[in-house]
């Protein structure tokens, strides 16, 4: 943030006004010694005004309606153009008329439009920001009343699972916005809500988890948190997060918005879906533009779906914790429970299967984990009969 | 809380209950049986940080994924990425900044009242628009920055993670706020320049605290607190009042960082310093904040706007009410880094800065004449 005002107040300490093009309004010749400007006789410095005549773009004003100005709205005509491949390597402005100077070269490594994009993201950056929510004032933590205690050590286990797993996303989210050009500010802003949606989640759960007689539970396996972590591109992160993760998250949340528990938890439950929805939407218009871009690229799309439905696996197999305590949160009885948790299981694939269509990935199932497929094809057989019994 | 006997054999004797993995439910660490109630800012981080939950460890020797407090899995596998140290990225207020961000998230949408801006005259939007256009480059850098240290944040330390996440959150909040104030008036975009990228050459979060937080937010907070002085319109002040109170969140997670570090390791006093003379100028790199004069796009479209129009008594009127800012600007940095514990730096700040802060007491160019 500092340095560019520097340049730009620095130019009186020796400025040199290129004449020859616009792209360069002024340059600073900063040899030692020269004088600095000084304040104690204050004199107007060179002027030169010619960053008033650049020759970008003059939108409209625009017509605000009840939603306000929208990102959209402000990105006019070339302003919302996100061409192809992004040529600045510093953090220049799309829409603005690029220096000549343009300093440092930034550590970006995205440069390309399909690596990022999502055509919904300006809109759904704007949408996170309407539907913001606090989970110290939001929540009714007064309607929160004490549960058997089978029944609250199995829910603080299921939370414990998500603020792991959230915190976990946030985490590398984060981490990847440093890989991604200027050019695509769309995505960094959706991104930023994203981020945000997940530090939120990992707080939420943790708290209810602490809120209610009971505590934390067991760390999860961590497999899908390491696949996470290790990604080596930024699509292979949206897949494992806003495809995968997200997609079994909602299952849960959809279901646990259903349970016979406090107005508290129906609630935590009922925002984080329309979170994780969102996050869901990005990832799945992402993995349709990277597709459409680059359909050759299909095979690096099912081979980290494949590696992620795997490590789901794992993490599913191995965490007997989150195994029993599903069962103990789900039914009254331990056999109610095992079926209401496979129900549960067919919504989370349900989930996913409708994320990769709305992404242009079709007939999953046939491609599947083995471990995942006999779920996906009885999820596909639950749907097709469900169909068949709508009126 | 963990489960009684009595309730764990009636479990295992449930029907069907024979492949139920129950021994997890003996073994949980917690044991409080934590019954967190809200208080009067809400179920705030504070108020959950109960007994054992709240103790945060000097060096954790949690090294996986696992949130703090919960059971370990001796299986769970190890990111050596994490940092281990509390004094790594640690600030005693992150917990409260965190909650302080998300109960005064804004819409730059609808909480700025774009449908009252009127036009101000050609100069004017232009100086504006070059202003947003500056703006708009810097502010997402300040996004990138803590985001590349988000992966080192061991959930031991959660609190700095999150409060990491509602900076971005902010950052991407001023980007769009000033991009869109640039769009709304006619003009749009104008000349960028040469960016804050060397922001993003931080080595260390102490380092990125000293150069982005401390230098480069504080700057630009000083910046937004004075909006009134060159804001031409309702919408300029609502828009600069708001983006202020984020930067002091920033800012403020900063000062408590760097005081947490000079408090528990002294020793590295020196070092800080060496990040501050590198930001401030002292190396003589290139340009850095100490170039804190009139010029350059930046400058002359603050002076415009300070002055009311570009005439030269009213350009001459700007630049003096802009070395006024300048001087606040390296004041309240000043007692920050007095706040801090390094009121030293006062004897060692970067000339150029000395300089402008000796004119404006000399000249008085600031109070007297009426510009704060």
């Amino acid at each position: 943030m500092a340095d560019e005002q520097k340049t730009a107040e620095a130019s009186a300490e020796g400025v040199v006004v290129d004449t020859s093009e616009l792209g360069s309004v002024r340059e600073t010749e900063r040899a030692q010694g020269d004088p600095l400007f000084d304040p104690t006789n204050l004199q107007v410095p060179p002027l030169d005004f010619r960053w008033s005549r650049v020759p970008t773009e003059r939108p409209p004003r625009p017509k605000i309606g009840p939603e306000g100005f929208l990102l959209r709205q402000a990105d006019y005509g070339s302003y919302g153009w996100a061409p192809d491949h992004w040529p600045y390597e510093n953090d220049t402005p799309r829409g603005s008329f690029p220096a000549r100077d343009r300093g440092l070269p930034a550590p970006y490594t995205i440069y390309d439009k399909y690596q990022v994009w999502a055509e919904n993201s300006a809109d759904l950056y704007e949408q996170a920001v309407r539907e913001r929510w606090s989970a110290a004032n939001d929540i009714r933590w007064g309607t929160l009343e004490p549960l058997s205690e089978t029944r609250e050590l199995a829910l603080d286990q299921i939370y414990t699972w998500v603020s792991e797993q959230a915190y976990n996303s946030s985490q590398w989210i984060m981490r990847w916005l440093k890989e991604i050009s200027y050019g695509y500010h769309e995505v960094k802003l959706y991104l930023a809500t994203q981020t945000f949606d997940h530090a939120r989640h990992t707080e939420v759960f943790r708290k209810r988890a602490l809120a209610n007689g009971g505590n934390l539970g067991v760390e999860t396996p961590g497999f899908l948190n390491r696949t996470v972590a290790a990604s080596f591109k930024f699509t292979e992160l949206v897949v494992y997060i806003n495809i995968i993760r997200s997609t079994i998250l909602l299952g849960l949340m959809e279901t646990i918005q259903g349970l016979d528990l406090a107005q508290a938890d129906r609630q935590i439950a009922e925002l984080t879906a329309r979170d994780l929805r969102r996050h869901i939407s990005y990832g799945s218009e992402h993995l349709r533009y990277f597709l459409q871009m680059h359909p050759e690229k299909r095979s690096e799309v099912e081979n980290w779906l494949l590696r992620g439905e795997v490590m789901v696996a794992a993490d599913f197999g191995r965490d007997g914790a989150l195994r029993t305590a599903m069962i103990l949160a789900l039914g009254d009885t331990v056999t109610e429970g095992k079926e209401k948790r496979r129900q549960m299981l067919r919504l989370m694939m349900k989930r996913y299967l409708e994320a990769l269509t709305a992404g242009t990935v079709y007939r999953r199932v046939e491609k599947m984990a083995p471990e995942l497929s006999e779920l996906g094809e009885e999820t596909e057989r639950h749907e097709a009969e469900a169909t068949a019994a709508a009126p | 809380m963990a489960l009684s006997p009595e309730t764990l054999e009636m479990l295992r004797r449930e029907p069907d209950a024979d492949d139920l993995d129950l021994s997890w439910l003996e073994n949980l660490t917690g044991k409080e049986g934590m019954r967190a109630v809200p208080g009067r800012r809400g179920l705030t981080i504070d108020e959950i940080n109960q007994g054992s939950y709240g103790e945060i460890p000097e060096v954790t020797t949690n090294r996986t994924g696992r949130i703090r407090g919960a059971t370990h899995r001796p299986d769970s596998p190890r990111y050596s990425n994490l940092w281990a140290e509390k004094n790594a990225s640690w600030s005693a207020a992150a917990g409260l900044l965190y909650e302080e961000a998300v109960a005064r998230q804004w819409s730059s949408a609808v909480d700025v009242p774009w449908a009252e801006l009127p036009e101000i005259g050609e100069d004017l939007e232009l100086a504006m628009s070059q202003l947003m256009t500056f703006l708009t480059q810097v502010e997402f850098i300040a996004g990138d920055v803590p985001g590349q240290y988000a992966a080192n944040i061991s959930p031991e330390f959660m609190e700095v993670g999150l409060f990491l996440a509602t900076q971005i959150m902010d950052e991407a909040r001023h980007l769009d706020v000033f991009r869109k104030r640039a769009l709304a008036n006619g003009v749009g975009l104008l000349q960028a320049g040469n960016g804050a990228i060397g922001l993003m050459q931080s080595q260390d979060f102490t380092e990125m605290t000293a150069t982005l937080h401390l230098v480069g937010e504080g700057f630009v907070q000083s910046l937004f607190r004075m909006g009134e002085m060159f804001a031409q319109t309702e919408v300029d002040k609502k828009m600069f009042r708001l983006a202020a109170q984020d930067e002091s969140r920033h800012v403020a997670f900063g000062v408590m960082h760097m005081k947490h570090v000079l408090e528990q390791e002294p020793e590295r006093r020196e070092e800080i310093h060496s990040y501050l003379d590198r930001q401030e100028g002292l190396l003589g790199q290139g340009s850095t904040q100490a170039g804190l004069t009139g010029g350059g796009p930046t400058g002359e479209s603050m002076a415009i706007l300070l002055g009311g129009g570009k005439d030269e008594i009213r350009l001459e009127e700007g630049y003096r009410k802009l070395s006024a800012i300048r001087k606040r600007q390296i004041t309240e940095y000043m007692n920050r880094l007095e706040v801090v514990g390094l009121g030293d730096r006062r004897q060692r700040m970067a000339p150029q800065m000395r300089a402008v802060l000796e004119a404006s007491m000399t000249n008085g160019n600031g109070h007297k004449n009426g510009s704060h």
